[in-house]
Order: C-alpha cells, then sequence, then structure tokens
C-alpha cells in the first residue's frame, strides 16, 4: 500500500450533498400513509403510576392509536437490555432493573415515556398528548450521585441502588506503595454530567408491510446492527430476516445513537398494531430529557510519590451515577473504559481502583465522546499536576520522569491493558515547542502587568480505541464480538461499492475508506462509493463509537482488497495463461514478473463477471471479497495538549488564549478529517470544562434542559486551535492507525482545568469552570489572605 | 425557591383573616384563576392559567388551608396539574399580628411563599420560577390588600425579608 | 383555518395553504419538501433552519409563515448559481467547515448574510458573527477559515 493517497487531504466526498442541502436525515423522509407520534412523558422523577386516561385522546380529532405502558406489559415485550454484564468484587452480578420500553406502573426519571399517541398529523398527535392524562403517587427522588447508595431504595430488589462494587488492581501492593511514599497528593473530584447534543434530534421512522411482515425501520442510529440484533432478540420485535434497520444521514452521534432507545422501539411496535408507517422526531426538550447523558463521576484519588517524584502506587475510587436505568453499554463506561485507562502514560508499578455504580431517578447515563477514558484522564492528570504544584516540579518534568519510554513497549500496565507502542515523549516535545512552553513566564509577566491572571495547564493523555478485541472484551463481559465486517465489490465496469458495517456520521467514512481501498487497488477515488448504514445491503457490523472505525472497519476492508487482489490475481493468471506466482499486483495493474504482460484491475473486474472459459472448479466469476476483521489489541492514541488561559479577575471570564494538541493516532489517511476530528473534540472538552453541566434540582426535575440554560460552547466561547502529530503506527492492524475521534474529547478537560488552576494559584475547582466559579475563587483567596 | 415578606394592612386582624378564608377573595386575589370551588371545609378545586417563561398552561388542581390558628396563621398551599407543561407546587404560610390601635387598627402580614414546578416548566422555565412565583405573590397580596381595604387604586408596599425581593 | 401565503421561494412564485400556525420551517419542510433546512431546537438557539428573509437571516423555527407573506425567501436549495456553488458552499468544503452535515444548511445562510453585512471579518468578528449558530462537530475552526476564504472571494467578486 504505498500510494499518495494514504496521507493526502482529499476533499469530502460526501460534502456536496450536504452543502446544497441535498442530505437526506431521517426527519427528511417521508412515506405514503405516514402517522406521527408523540409521546407522554412523566413530570415526575419518582413516582408510582395510579391509572391512565386515555379516551379523551382516542377520540381526538385524526387521532388513530393511544398506547400506553400498560399495554407493553399486556403484550409481554422484553424491556431494553444492557450490553454487557459486570461483576462485582465478591463475584455477584450486576443489578439490572427491568427497563420498558414505556412505563406502565412506575416512572423512574423525568420525562420517561408512559403512553404514545398516534396520528393522522403531527399537531393532531401533539394536541391530543394534552388530552392524556395519568395519575401518579409521586415518590422521593434519589438525585445525587455521592449519597445515592445511603438513600431510599429504588427497586426493591436492588438494596443501596447499587449496581456493582467493582474493582481493578491490586489493592495490598497500592496499599504498601502508599506507606512507603514520600509525598502522597490526594484530590477530590466530581467529574460532571454532561448531555451529549448532537445537532440532529434523534428520529424514527418505523414501516410494517401487512403483506410481506417485514418491518422497516429508519433511525438515528451509529450501529443498525446492534439495533435489529436488540429488537429481534432482547425486545422481540419482529424476526431478524423480517427487520430492515437503515440509519441514513445522522447529524452527529458522539454516543448518543449508539444505544437503543424507548422511542424507536414503540413505534416499531406500535407500526405494527396500527399498519401504517409511524414518524416520531424529537423535539429539543426531549433530546436533553432522554438522550443517554455522559460522565458524572465523584471521585478521591490518591497518588503515591518517592523523594525524586516517582509514581509508587495510585488509588482511585470512584463513584459513577447509572440514571434510572441500564442504557446499552452503560455498564462497561466506568470499568473496563476508565479503571484500565488509569495507568495513563506513566510507569506506576501498583493501582488499584474501586467503582461502586449507583442508580438514581435521572436519565440513564452512557458512553458519551471518550466513554469512561476522559474521566480516568481527567483524575489522573488534575492529580499529576497536583502534584507537580505540591512538590515544586515543573509539571512537565515530572511527567516526563514517569513516562513509560518508547523502548519499553509492549508494556504492560498493571491495569489489565498491554500497550503496544508510543513515544510519549516525542509529543510532549513537540507540545511544549508548539506552545512555547519556554516563553509562558514572560507572557504570564505581560498579562500580570495588564491586570490580568495568566495559566498554563498539560494534559498527557491516552486511551484504548478500536473497540475491541473480541475475545478480550467477551471475558470482561461483552454481549457480543466487537469485530467489524468489510466487503469491496468490484463492478463489471471497474467501479466499486464499498460496504461497511461502520457508520459514518461526521467522521467522512466515505472519503478517508473510499482513499483506502483507492490506495490498496489502484482504482481511482472517484470510482469508489462507500455505503455504510442499511442493515438490508451490508453484512452484520458492529457500528462506529470508541473510535474504531478505521482501526476496525477501515482494517475489515484493508483485508477484503487483499482478498480481491488475490482473486484478481487467479483470474489475471488464468488470461494471461500464467501461474499465478508470476503475477504481480501494483498500482491498480496485475503483471507477469520480468514481462511486459499485464491486465489492469479494471480489465480483470470485466472479465471476472463477463468470461466464459473460467476453470470453474478452480476459479469462480465474480470480484466481490468481504472480510471479518477482530483486532487482536486495543489501539493506543495518546498525545499532550497545552492549554493557556488569561482570566480577567475582576469579571472571572477564562480566556483560553492558545491551545496546542499533539497527538499520535499512528498511521493518518486524511490529515484533514483528522484535525477537523480534533478541532470537534478539543471544543468538546473546553465545554466540559468551562461552560457545560447537567444539573437535576433534588425534586429530580431537569433545570437544564433548553439550550437557554445548558450552555453550549459557540464559535466566540472558543479559540482557533493548534494541532500537531506525532506518529508511532498501530502495531497489530494492517491499517497502522489508532482513531482519532475521541482524543479532543479526552485530552483537552485536564489541560483547560490545569491551566485555570495555574493562573490562580489554586488546586481544587470542578467543571465547569465558569466566570462565576472563577471569580467567586478568586474572591474567595483574597478573602483569606 | 423561598421568598419571605411583609406588609402593613390598615384594617383590623379579624378583617384580614375572614378575607384569607373567603373562597371568592381568593379567587380575585389569585391571578389567571377561572375557577375556586369549595370541595370540602378548607379544600377548594381551582383552575387557573398561568406564564412561567415561554411556557403558558391551564392548571387543574386544589388548595388546602392547613395548620388553621385563628385570627392569627395558616397555611395555604396547592397544586396544580398543567397536561404536558407538568405542574406546580406552592403556597404560603401567612402570619398576622396586630399593629394598630383600636382606633385606627393595622394588622402586619407575614408570608413565606414556597414555590416548586415539574416537567416541562422546570425544563424551559425553571430558572424563571423565582421572578414569576414573586410576581404572582406580589399580585396576589396587592389586589388582596385592596380589596379588604376596598380600594381599587391603593399602594401597597410590600417588604422583601428574605430572599430575592 | 387555512390561510395562503404567497412568496418567492429560491426565484419561484409560491402561493401555499397553510395554517395560521404554520412556522416558516415547516412551510419549506413539510410543503415545499425543501428539507435542506433544519431545525435543531425548540428555542430559537441553535441556527440550524437559518433561511434568508429579503436577504436577512433569519431563524425559520420562530416566525410564521403568515408573517412573511409577500418576501422573497432563499434556502440552501437556492444559493447556487445554475449549478455552480456559492463562494460560501465551495469554502466549507475546501476548508472542512462541516462533518455532520446537519447544522451545515443554517451556518451557510448565515454566514453569507454575515460577509454581506460589510463588517471586516476578522476572526473574533466572525466568530461573534456567529454565535447564534451551533455547530457540535466541526469546534468552529474550519467554519472561521471557510467564512474568512469566502468573505474575500465575495468582496473580489
Amino acid at each position: 500500500m504505498s500510494n499518495e493517497l494514504i496521507g493526502a487531504r482529499v476533499l469530502r466526498k460526501e460534502d456536496n450533498r450536504f452543502i446544497t442541502g441535498k442530505g437526506r436525515y431521517t426527519d427528511d423522509i417521508n412515506l405514503a400513509g405516514q402517522t406521527y407520534a408523540c409521546f407522554v412523558r412523566s413530570p415526575h422523577a419518582h413516582a408510582n403510576i395510579k391509572g391512565f386516561h386515555i379516551s379523551a385522546a382516542e377520540n381526538a380529532p385524526g387521532v388513530v392509536a393511544v398506547l400506553t405502558g400498560l399495554q407493553v406489559l399486556e403484550d409481554g415485550l422484553g424491556g431494553l437490555p444492557c450490553g454487557w454484564m459486570l461483576h462485582s468484587k465478591d463475584g455477584s452480578e450486576m443489578k439490572q432493573p427491568m427497563h420498558p420500553i414505556m412505563a406502565g406502573e412506575k416512572v423512574n426519571y423525568a420525562g420517561e415515556p408512559v403512553a404514545v399517541v398516534i396520528a393522522d398529523t403531527y399537531e393532531q398527535a401533539k394536541n391530543a398528548v394534552e388530552q392524556v392524562a395519568v395519575d401518579y403517587e409521586v415518590l422521593q427522588a434519589v438525585v445525587d450521585t455521592s449519597s445515592a447508595a445511603e438513600q431510599a431504595d429504588i427497586y426493591p430488589d436492588i438494596p443501596a441502588n447499587t449496581c456493582y462494587n467493582w474493582e481493578l488492581g491490586d489493592a495490598e501492593a497500592t496499599s504498601q506503595g502508599l506507606a512507603e511514599a514520600a509525598h502522597i497528593t490526594r484530590i477530590e473530584l466530581i467529574n460532571n454530567r454532561l448531555i451529549p447534543n448532537a445537532m440532529e434530534p434523534r428520529a424514527a421512522i418505523a414501516d410494517y408491510n401487512t403483506g410481506t411482515e417485514e418491518l422497516i425501520l429508519y433511525t438515528t442510529s451509529q450501529n443498525p446492527h446492534l439495533a435489529r440484533l436488540i429488537f429481534t432478540a432482547f425486545v422481540q420485535i419482529a424476526p431478524e430476516h423480517k427487520l430492515r434497520v437503515i440509519a441514513p444521514d445522522v447529524g452527529g452521534g458522539f454516543g448518543s445513537k449508539i444505544f437503543v432507545y424507548s422511542e424507536e422501539t414503540t413505534i416499531s411496535w406500535a407500526s405494527k398494531k396500527i399498519g401504517r408507517p409511524i414518524k416520531w422526531t424529537a423535539e429539543r426538550s426531549e433530546s436533553f430529557l432522554t438522550d443517554a447523558h455522559g460522565r458524572d463521576h465523584h471521585t478521591m484519588a490518591e497518588l503515591a510519590l518517592d523523594e525524586e517524584g516517582n509514581f509508587l502506587a495510585l488509588n482511585v475510587k470512584t463513584t459513577a451515577n447509572m440514571g434510572a436505568y441500564l442504557s446499552t453499554f452503560a455498564s462497561a463506561v466506568p470499568t473496563y473504559l476508565y479503571g484500565t485507562l488509569l495507568a495513563g502514560q506513566y510507569r506506576t508499578p501498583s493501582i488499584y481502583v474501586e467503582v461502586d455504580a449507583v442508580f438514581t431517578n435521572t436519565a440513564p447515563v452512557d458512553a458519551y465522546r471518550g466513554a469512561g477514558r476522559p474521566e480516568a484522564t481527567y483524575v489522573l492528570e488534575r492529580l499529576v499536576e497536583k502534584a507537580a504544584s505540591e512538590l515544586a516540579i515543573d509539571p512537565a518534568e515530572l511527567r516526563r520522569r514517569n513516562f513509560i519510554g518508547k523502548d519499553q513497549f509492549p508494556y504492560q500496565t498493571p491495569v489489565a491493558l498491554e500497550y503496544d507502542i508510543g513515544d510519549y515523549e516525542a509529543s510532549l516535545d513537540k507540545a511544549l515547542e508548539m506552545s512555547d512552553y519556554a516563553g509562558f513566564a514572560s507572557r504570564k509577566d505581560a498579562s500580570q502587568r495588564a491586570g490580568k491572571l495568566r495559566g498554563i495547564g498539560l494534559s498527557c493523555y491516552i486511551e484504548a480505541c478500536g473497540l475491541a478485541p473480541s475475545a478480550l472484551a467477551g471475558s470482561l463481559g461483552a454481549g457480543v464480538g466487537l469485530w467489524e465486517s468489510g466487503e469491496i465489490r468490484v463492478n463489471p465496469t471497474g467501479s466499486v461499492t464499498v460496504l461497511t458495517g461502520s457508520h459514518s456520521h461526521g467522521q467522512g467514512h466515505e472519503t478517508t475508506f473510499a482513499q483506502l481501498v483507492s490506495a490498496k487497488l489502484g482504482i481511482p477515488i472517484d470510482d469508489i462509493d462507500v455505503v455504510h448504514g442499511d442493515t438490508g445491503k451490508m453484512d452484520f457490523g458492529l457500528g462506529t463509537y470508541g473510535s474504531r472505525s478505521l482501526a476496525v472497519g477501515g482494517s475489515a476492508l484493508s483485508r477484503a482488497a487483499d482478498k480481491v487482489i488475490a482473486k484478481g490475481t487467479k483470474i489475471a493468471a488464468h488470461l494471461l495463461q500464467t501461474d499465478a506466482e508470476n503475477i504481480e499486483f501494483d498500482a491498480g495493474e496485475f503483471k507477469v514478473i520480468d514481462s511486459n504482460e499485464g491486465k489492469t484491475i479494471q480489465e480483470i473486474a470485466f472479465a471476472a463477471y463477463v468470461n466464459h472459459d473460467f476453470p470453474i472448479d478452480e476459479l469462480e466469476p465474480g470480484l466481490t471479497e468481504k472480510a471479518f476483521y477482530d483486532p487482536v489489541n486495543f489501539t493506543y492514541p495518546a498525545g499532550t495538549h497545552i492549554c493557556e488561559v488569561e482570566i480577567d479577575p475582576d469579571t472571572g471570564v477564562t480566556e483560553i488564549t492558545k491551545f496546542t494538541a499533539v497527538d499520535d493516532f499512528g498511521t493518518l489517511i486524511n490529515p484533514m478529517i483528522v484535525e477537523g476530528q480534533v478541532h470537534g473534540g478539543l471544543v468538546q472538552g473546553i465545554g466540559q470544562a468551562l461552560l457545560e453541566n447537567c444539573v437535576y434540582d433534588t425534586e429530580g426535575q431537569l433545570v437544564t434542559g433548553s439550550y437557554m440554560d445548558y450552555c453550549m460552547p459557540r464559535a466566540d466561547d472558543v479559540p482557533s486551535f493548534d494541532v500537531g502529530m506525532t506518529c508511532t503506527p498501530c502495531t497489530h492492524n494492517p491499517v497502522g492507525a489508532k482513531g482519532c475521534g475521541e482524543a479532543g474529547a479526552i485530552g483537552s478537560p485536564p489541560a483547560v482545568m490545569n491551566a485555570v488552576l495555574n493562573a490562580l494559584g489554586q488546586t481544587d475547582m470542578d467543571m465547569p469552570a465558569t466566570s462565576e466559579k472563577v471569580w467567586q475563587a478568586i474572591q474567595n483567596a483574597a478573602a483569606s489572605n | 425557591m423561598e421568598l419571605t415578606q411583609r406588609l402593613e394592612i390598615p384594617v383590623s386582624n379579624q378583617v384580614v383573616w375572614d378575607a384569607l378564608n373567603d373562597p371568592l377573595i381568593l379567587m380575585q386575589c389569585l391571578p389567571g384563576c377561572q375557577r375556586f370551588e369549595a370541595t370540602a371545609e378548607n379544600c377548594f378545586e381551582m383552575t387557573v392559567q398561568a406564564k412561567v417563561g415561554p411556557v403558558k398552561a391551564v392548571f387543574k388542581g386544589e388548595v388546602m388551608l392547613t395548620e388553621m390558628d385563628p385570627p392569627r396563621a395558616y397555611r395555604i398551599s396547592g397544586q396544580g396539574q398543567g397536561g404536558v407543561a407538568g405542574f406546580a407546587k406552592g403556597g404560603a404560610q401567612v402570619s398576622l399580628v396586630p399593629a394598630g390601635t383600636v382606633a385606627q387598627p393595622a394588622t402586619l402580614m407575614t408570608y413565606v411563599v414556597i414555590a416548586t414546578v415539574g416537567g416541562k416548566l422546570a425544563q424551559v422555565g425553571g430558572r424563571l420560577i423565582n421572578g414569576a412565583a414573586r410576581k404572582i405573590a406580589k399580585q396576589f397580596f396587592t389586589e388582596f390588600v385592596r380589596i379588604v381595604c376596598k380600594q381599587e387604586a391603593m399602594d401597597v408596599v410590600i417588604e422583601t425579608i428574605q430572599g430575592e425581593g | 383555518m387555512s390561510e395562503t401565503v404567497n412568496l418567492i421561494v429560491n426565484g419561484q412564485d409560491k402561493a401555499v395553504s397553510c395554517s395560521a400556525n404554520t412556522t416558516l420551517s415547516q412551510l419549506l419542510r413539510e410543503h415545499l419538501m425543501l428539507t435542506g433546512t433544519h431545525v435543531g431546537c425548540d428555542t430559537s438557539q441553535c441556527g440550524a433552519c437559518t433561511v434568508h428573509v429579503d436577504g436577512k437571516a433569519v431563524k425559520s423555527c420562530t416566525i410564521l409563515a403568515v408573517q412573511v407573506d409577500g418576501s422573497e425567501i432563499t434556502t440552501i436549495e437556492g444559493i447556487a448559481n445554475q449549478g455552480e456553488q456559492h463562494a460560501m458552499q465551495a469554502a466549507f468544503k475546501e476548508c472542512h467547515g462541516l462533518q455532520c452535515g446537519f447544522c451545515t444548511p443554517g451556518m451557510i445562510m448565515a454566514s453569507i448574510d454575515l460577509v454581506q453585512s460589510g463588517m471586516d471579518l476578522t476572526e473574533p468578528e466572525i466568530r461573534e458573527g456567529l454565535e447564534g449558530n451551533i455547530c457540535r462537530c466541526t469546534g468552529y475552526h474550519n467554519i472561521v477559515s471557510a467564512v474568512a476564504s469566502a468573505g474575500q472571494k465575495m468582496r473580489e467578486a
């Protein structure tokens, strides 16, 4: 694979439809005879349902059906499952409350659906929803993460509202390390709860055909095959061969569209009942209430160091909020995607982490861009920075002193992972240079003269991506293997249709995958189209999350391309009347070694379909190949982010004056797209650090339920970025790629907070560092001096 | 949200107390009240149209008078369901202290208003609830004073003791 | 309750019969099938629905169709000139100013108005000018580059 396309900034093939308004998102689709669904949602966070009054709504104009949670119970529909089984440290299985698609007897979070109204028009459905009355007996809500275990049980069979008490690492060795330490740095942190806010609200259209008994579901999914599997195997809506799930253009996901939700499941069930298509599109208010939220950890951590500042041991205790139910991958996020990352880039010999996962009367919490890895990085990088401050060691130097050296790979961490490759000093050095770290002191002086506070903060992150080696994931409780499929169809005239189980909802797969296949096969990129997001078209696939698409889905395509070349070689040998060993393939041409004879891949493709004289015992017609790629290890992208801020002490407003991100994503196919992924991730991380916060009041009411109260980063809240790359190619996949989708959101929050605290000369503050909080911190410090 | 306010009304304690127990007066004082009917002793059903921020809804619910200590104090509390808008709960602990003379009677009224909302009201109107509750309380007690004093255009001065005035 | 609204949409005369509470975004998406205009929120905060009403950027989710009776409406589908992309469209592609594409139509329509408003288009001005439009994917970095680049081309043209 030597081609100028690898590493080229190819403009995106998908852009033309998006910039001309010709994208096709779920809500853009309308079917003949379509009805509209609106949901009745609980206004209470925790209540018993005493009765439904639906006859007024049933008789309202245009109403086709009103279905409640009671009918879900009567029909015996299965609950929405969690796909990852965790075990507590005592060996017991995690507790999983039944998650009905609509509640019939009891509601457990504000916004939970209890009934659906289906009508001929959207307005009629919306009007009739107001006619549905539900009697509730309100119960005390459990809201706070850290005290949830001490409050009244939400579920009678789940004591102390606890899902599991999980542990990883060596408790004894860690205690030993702490006992021998010359210095221990301690920190207590809240990782603030976030709402994903993909710009396209979730939507679905379910279309049941009473003649064929087939159900087609258009939905905003990052992994349509997984949705189909859950509908069939767990909820039992329709058999898998009669169910086609299509995720057309999807307007962002960030994790929130991985999961199977109540609404698309309900309308699929309802479409079968009414025999007509049903459309549902979330209002933003519904997205706020019901999209799976992210983060929400309360953590205490301690880092033991010797006299020279070498890390001896790390002890972490975290309480993670699961919300009211376990969402599709919720259990894995604060455990195998969190505890395993606590070694970071460091040689810390002993690590022990305990995680208590608790249920509360809030929306379910699941993977959100980074999923567990931002939480781990945040704990570690805040702790390291605080240690540097306490020991008066330069924070870059303290990190460097503890890095795993580039000659120490493969490196087995004390928390289960084996890193295959990396060069952490290279990223650190490049970031220090790009950020002019050495010149910070003079910039700080200049700010001081202007009456401003300037600070600089680092974060050296690592993530485990390329989810996931199926054997390992399975041994840790994953319900499915996490391989990926890819298929390459070389058409008779030489154009190529690429089918992938990965799903693009902004990542640019239609371009990156086309580049990869073009580079492998020597076929012009304009002749290659990538198809994704339709279970009726491609083989089973696992979808897109955890920065896995190129590393796993791309590797499957790379393997499929190898098979195309192998098959093409046989065809070429037949046509050129030689042995396959005498054929070599290069840049789109099958050549007879040491001769001028050869056939282009286009000629071979044509021959593959139209030839009449294949020796059919040895050679089948056609040039379509597929591969299922199962990675042997995770990939380990890593890098250094450096944030510099200036704070106005009169207002508490933090301005990011410079943000430098240096990342090692292994081999890059399209650096333009990779940088775009970094930019987006950085702003989500900066949003978490400075602006965003999901707040429930003590009754479990979401008070940050619109863009008026949930502060999204806007163009004038953030700077432009300095993005740099280093490269140690992944050692175990054929592309050499590690994944780039989440790094920005993982590395940036601690860098921003470390910079803010550095400017303030303080060591403790929780995100988001709003201007009010920063101003208050300045006032408090002044008052105590 | 919690708000404590105080005002002086130039009529006797008993007159104020009687008015506080008169459903017709209560109905006239409650902004947007369309119905206020007694269902049992000290229990009423009401229908109120209210607006919090961008959410406007008709609330149907109950009002109860409890902790009766005539003519000194009671608690008026209510809750209403606003359909898809959510629900609102609120009330006031009202206490009366004689403040005037026999010739010029007056009553010092102190009340603590508590209000909470749920559902869509909390979601998009939550941060406005303080302002809305304050405004409703002000309208209620201003109208109340004007009715008991039988002066439609009377200036009513309300002093805030605790909470955002 | 049905009203007839007369509009010029992307250069074509349209007479649309709709109810009085139909928003402009609903009229465009549901009556005229111009689904390039997206609705991303219900509080007029995200800007995905931005179109031009008589040449000015307007959030079409918070204006009633009857309010724009007689106006000239331009949507994302109407800014290309005989198949040739508008400079702003081209710049968004050239600078990788979009990812999932959902906010893009509104972002492009707001950006065109921003350039036409005659501001200097320094980076801070572009950022301030776009604060009514939320993008969750790009981090704005490349959008700012795209607007600067298109702005220059639009002024030279």
